[in-house]
């Protein structure tokens, strides 16, 4: 009797998934967090491109028509990198507040939480995008290709922040630790930004490390955006398999290996 | 029960105790406190790991991109402006793990708890500067050490060297007042993403970064006079050789500018968050 009197009342799991997500969502414009989303793209693509276009401009100046077409896809990456990082202490927060036990002890979707807070960062992450691209218009980054191509641009970028934001996350929840999560927001993204072929060639970097930086993932990344992005005549290759496959590949092995994880450490019953 | 107690150890007094207010209650419960907060940090592995490896990570980055550039530019050694970068950046990142862990204590009621113990009403905020202070010196020691192995020395002699560990001091306590201050009246999340953006923007647009004529020129007055820049400079002139003067007061005058702006609502916030 109860059993049906209380099956009646479940919203579904999308209701479930929508109520968390207004939850992340919707203060974002009181407190002042989608003013920071805004600032974050402004802030990264003034710190990349002012200092740097005239100490690296020379270097590239064979391979990209301006610094701004080059370090536009970089610039994108960690606007969106800065968004999906703020999850993993959102995660802990919740975590620790015990928000996360509550919710398990109701009659919701497991993975309910989980994803609304990957959507609130993939809207954090669509919105770092957009005002990244308007900031990179205003240096003068353009985009060559069709109309396919700068959606591709968009999605791909909207993708990589949702799957990091999936792992920053499950860090996050893991960690139960938000004072441990805050150092993450900002170095590593830093160092591997720097340390890829986001900001110079990698003929540009000394020897011992070049391997390293061509083949870490933020390089495969802005390979395949600067593709996508296109350049001027003379400049910009063509969007090809052999471009793309390395982005693709980090991405579904990525997911491939963050979604076990996700089991693992969701089902945990820790306090 | 517990105002019995209490009242006991107040007219304990004559027993060799002492009132809540007296300077010795202070030192030794300032002792006790800066202690739990540092055994506090010192257990977490992860935050001691990321506050001290992930620095060091940064100056080997920033060594490998800019090192050749800088050193070709200005003809010597770039470490001399990315060492004290990286000692002041981590002295900032300290203060927001500090701060978003005064924030926690805020909410499990610590704070009040000790609000209402005859516990001196200083210990608290003077406990928490003590702690930085410990923590400013193991990072800027440990950033110091891996700019050591690259090829940082000192060359100004003994008492240049010592004044050189106290800017990071004096640069990182300023701080702290502020970022303690702005968690105490913001939200959590907003602290965190606004004090790190802040921070970018300090590093990148320093002259530990690049040198100041590096940078496009309408941009070089605000390089020149933030006052990462001047630290870094007061730094650089006190190890490498160099004015050390002038970017030494202006330094202090901008750790004092912020500490007199920010030190009475941060002890009125911090008073609040015990008693609300």
């Amino acid at each position: 009797m109860t059993a049906a009197s209380t099956i009646e009342n479940h919203p579904s799991a999308v209701a479930q998934w929508w109520v968390l997500t207004k939850r992340f969502i919707a203060p974002t414009l009181r407190n002042g967090e989608l003013v920071v989303t805004i600032a974050s793209s402004v802030v990264f693509t003034a710190g990349f491109y002012i200092p740097l276009h005239q100490v690296m401009g020379t270097a590239t100046k064979t391979l990209c028509s301006s610094y701004a077409q080059y370090v536009m896809p970089l610039i994108a990456l960690q606007a969106i990198t800065f968004a999906a990082m703020s999850t993993a202490f959102r995660a802990a927060t919740d975590s620790v507040q015990g928000i996360n036990r509550r919710f398990r002890s109701m009659p919701m979707a497991p993975f309910a939480p989980v994803a609304a807070r990957i959507s609130a960062a993939v809207y954090r992450c669509t919105i770092s995008v957009a005002v990244a691209v308007v900031c990179g218009y205003v240096i003068g980054f353009r985009f060559h290709h069709s109309a396919v191509y700068t959606a591709a641009f968009v999605l791909l970028v909207v993708a990589i922040g949702s799957i990091l934001s999936f792992g920053a996350d499950l860090i996050g929840t893991g960690s139960r630790n938000p004072e441990a999560m805050t150092p993450l927001l900002i170095l590593p993204p830093l160092i591997f930004g720097l340390l890829s072929t986001g900001v110079q060639p990698a003929q540009q970097f000394p020897h011992w490390i070049q391997p390293i930086v061509r083949n870490q993932p933020v390089s495969q990344f802005v390979t395949a955006l600067r593709a996508l992005a296109g350049d001027a005549a003379p400049y910009g290759g063509s969007v090809t398999w052999s471009v793309l496959a390395p982005t693709l590949a980090w991405l579904c092995g990525l997911t491939a290996f963050l979604i076990p994880m996700s089991a693992i450490v969701l089902s945990r019953r820790t306090k | 029960m517990t105002l019995v107690h209490e009242q006991a150890t107040g007219l304990g007094a004559k027993h060799g105790q002492y009132h809540e207010n007296s300077l010795r209650a202070l030192v030794s419960q300032t002792r006790v406190q800066t202690r739990r907060i540092l055994l506090r940090w010192s257990r977490d592995l992860t935050a001691v790991i990321e506050a001290l490896v992930l620095p060091v990570l940064f100056l080997l980055t920033l060594n490998i991109i800019l090192g050749n550039v800088i050193s070709q530019v200005t003809g010597h050694s770039a470490l001399y402006g990315t060492v004290p970068l990286n000692a002041l950046a981590a002295t900032i990142n300290g203060a927001v793990v500090g701060a978003i862990g005064l924030i926690g204590e805020r909410s499990d009621g610590l704070l009040r708890r000790l609000w209402v113990v005859p516990v001196h009403r200083a210990s608290g905020v003077l406990s928490r500067i003590v702690a930085e202070t410990v923590r400013i010196m193991i990072t800027t020691l440990v950033v110091l050490a891996a700019g050591m192995i690259l090829g940082f020395r000192f060359h100004q002699g003994i008492l240049a060297s010592l004044t050189w560990f106290a800017v990071p001091l004096i640069f990182g306590l300023a701080f702290a007042t502020l970022i303690t201050m702005v968690a105490l009246y913001t939200a959590n999340n907003f602290l965190l993403e606004t004090v790190t953006l802040v921070h970018v923007l300090a590093v990148v647009f320093s002259t530990g970064f690049l040198p100041v004529d590096q940078f496009p020129k309408w941009i070089q007055p605000v390089v020149a006079h933030q006052p990462m820049s001047y630290a870094i400079e007061a730094m650089r002139g006190l190890s490498m050789g160099g004015p050390v003067r002038w970017p030494m007061i202006a330094t202090l005058l901008w750790a004092g500018g912020i500490t007199a702006v920010c030190i009475a609502p941060m002890i009125l916030g911090y008073r609040r968050a015990s008693t609300s």
